[in-house]
């Protein structure tokens, strides 16, 4: 019986009827294909990234599993749709804060429509796309004294500035009231830092990116995910901190240039990320 | 104070139409006409920025030419110029490369014309594909004993292939006018390899653009010179400079994640040259 994912932090969302993706409560993620070739793309790349001999071991680890496609009953009712089937990336986290981060200066890409790269541009002018080469597109973040999670609308989100960004990947690592202005970032050397944090993790991707010219991942997002009721007792091992990539309708032949601009983009995040370790450190 | 008009300009303003275009003189300095609509004053604020910013380290300073403050020249009506180091006077016969860095010349403080420009520039040429574009390039024919460069307008049509084609041309002895035979890529060790090469200071750049939050730098150019006299002697003293600055703006606290997604992509094609040529010099 599939429902819908229960700590989705952006994109399409099953609920109230919507098209959306679904998860069987064993493991499997359904994302529904979407329109205009999108969910083909997307299927595409990941039959190809999953026999690229050319991939890394340690790289893999940063893709969702991919089991082929299935034609399942779509989340709003419109009948059977075929499906991409993925590992649930967050199954066996009970309670994660996720956020989900838009990577690039630019989510269009040479050869797009006129009004597909009009879009896109406005999009990427009024949001921090440009100004950083990353963009939030959403989160979940536990209020640990609140005991609930705390979402920001999907408008606010994209009506982010520069200061707004850096705020909240503050909070995502608070363990304060989010509702505060200021966020103590206490979590911030368990989710980010060590050995096998989030920046170890970024920094792995970023050394892959700077020689990879496999693919161009034009407007995919990193998702970057812990586990909140283990982090009080348990610190790093407990949160088990979390970088995949995802959204893969748009990824390009890389023809032997490097993604220069999801690897900018990734720069300037891991640098924020940075920031903020080196802050709580002090 | 003798002054001319420097010998080996491959991109950029030259002196046309009566409007004043770059001199040197006779004691290593470069004079450069302030450009027009605020560009000139944003490059001589970056200039004075950034000789007076204590937290440049030493090894990154050696990337940006000298600056000497501005100065009146005679016979350029009065008007101001930007005098810097002459960054070819210590070569006897340079060769010389202008890539303009980034996947975009544009940046948010400009106009709407002027983003939409260089919109069309930049889906043009190679900026958008590859991260940056080559303005312009003069190299030494070592057959010919003279030097060459590509037509203008045949340079800003090229594609990823051409910028390949480009970037072995600037290394290679062989007949460079000749289309007909392969560019022999034979200096790539000497000038883009080695301890001091042109790869290793790209590189050294790299890291200090991994952190550095203090500029952006929209519109930039890497200039890359290397020496021919005495390249058969292993001596290229390839330098990497950069320069353009009439588009610097403050970093705000974001790196200039537009300038490295571009240096990146152009490392990966430097490096793929010189070991394409390690390769077939193993072969041989």
């Amino acid at each position: 019986m599939l429902k819908d994912p229960e700590h989705q932090v952006a994109g399409h969302m099953a609920k109230d009827g919507r098209l959306g993706p679904l998860v069987d409560g064993e493991g499997r993620f359904f994302k529904p294909f979407q329109s205009n070739g999108r969910g083909e793309n997307e299927a595409k790349f990941y039959e190809s990234f999953s026999s690229n001999k050319n991939v890394p071991d340690h790289i893999r680890g940063y893709f969702p599993v991919y089991h082929g496609t299935q034609v399942v009953e779509a989340s709003n009712g419109s009948g059977k749709l075929p499906h991409i089937v993925l590992d649930d990336v967050v199954y066996g986290y009970p309670n994660p804060s996720g956020m989900d981060v838009k990577i690039g200066s630019r989510t269009w890409y040479p050869g797009v429509s006129e009004q597909y790269f009009n879009q896109c541009l406005k999009n990427d002018r009024e949001t921090t796309s440009v100004s950083l080469g990353f963009r939030h597109a959403g989160f979940k973040i536990f209020d640990h004294q609140e005991s609930r999670f705390w979402i920001v609308e999907y408008k606010v989100v994209h009506g982010y500035k520069v200061d707004d960004a850096r705020l909240v990947l503050r909070k995502f690592v608070s363990s304060n009231s989010l509702a505060d202005s200021i966020p103590d970032s206490a979590f911030a050397s368990e989710v980010y830092g060590g050995s096998s944090g989030i920046l170890a993790q970024l920094l792995e991707l970023k050394a892959w990116f700077e020689t990879q010219t496999l693919y161009h991942f034009s407007s995919c997002s990193v998702y970057m995910f812990y586990e909140n009721e283990s982090i009080l007792m348990k610190g790093r091992d407990g949160a088990r901190a979390q970088v995949k990539l995802v959204d893969f309708t748009h990824v390009l032949d890389g023809n032997g240039v490097v993604d220069h601009n999801f690897l900018g983009g990734l720069s300037s995040f891991i640098k924020f990320i940075q920031d903020i370790l080196e802050r709580q450190q002090r | 104070m003798h002054l001319k008009a420097p010998e080996h300009q491959v991109a950029g303003h030259i002196a046309k139409d009566g409007k004043p275009g770059p001199l040197v003189d006779d004691k290593g300095r470069f004079f450069k006409p302030l450009q027009g609509d605020s560009r000139g004053e944003i490059e001589v604020k970056f200039y004075e920025s950034f000789s007076s910013n204590t937290e440049i380290p030493d090894h990154i300073r050696r990337y940006f030419p000298v600056y000497h403050g501005t100065q009146a020249v005679e016979g350029s009506d009065g008007a101001a110029m930007i005098v810097l180091e002459n960054l070819l006077s210590k070569y006897s016969k340079p060769s010389v490369m202008d890539v303009k860095m980034g996947s975009r010349t544009w940046y948010p403080e400009a106009s709407e014309e002027y983003i939409r420009k260089c919109l069309r520039k930049d889906a043009r040429s190679t900026t958008v594909s590859s991260g940056f574009r080559i303005s312009g390039f003069e190299v030494y024919d070592h057959k010919e004993l003279s030097f060459w460069k590509p037509d203008r307008k045949l340079l800003n049509g090229i594609k990823v292939d051409g910028v390949r084609l480009a970037l072995r041309k600037f290394v290679s002895s062989n007949t460079l006018s000749d289309t007909s035979s392969k560019p022999d890529a034979a200096f790539a060790s000497s000038v883009y390899g080695g301890s001091n090469g042109v790869l290793t200071q790209l590189l050294e750049l790299k890291t200090w653009f991994e952190n550095q939050t203090f500029y952006h730098f929209n519109s930039c150019s890497i200039l890359i010179i290397y020496e021919n006299e005495s390249i058969h002697d292993d001596d290229a003293r390839a330098q990497v400079k950069l320069v353009d600055f009439a588009h610097v703006h403050d970093g705000n606290g974001v790196i200039d994640h537009n300038f490295l997604g571009g240096l990146c992509s152009f490392i990966n094609f430097v490096r793929d040259i010189l070991q394409s040529s390690d390769e077939s010099t193993e072969n041989n």
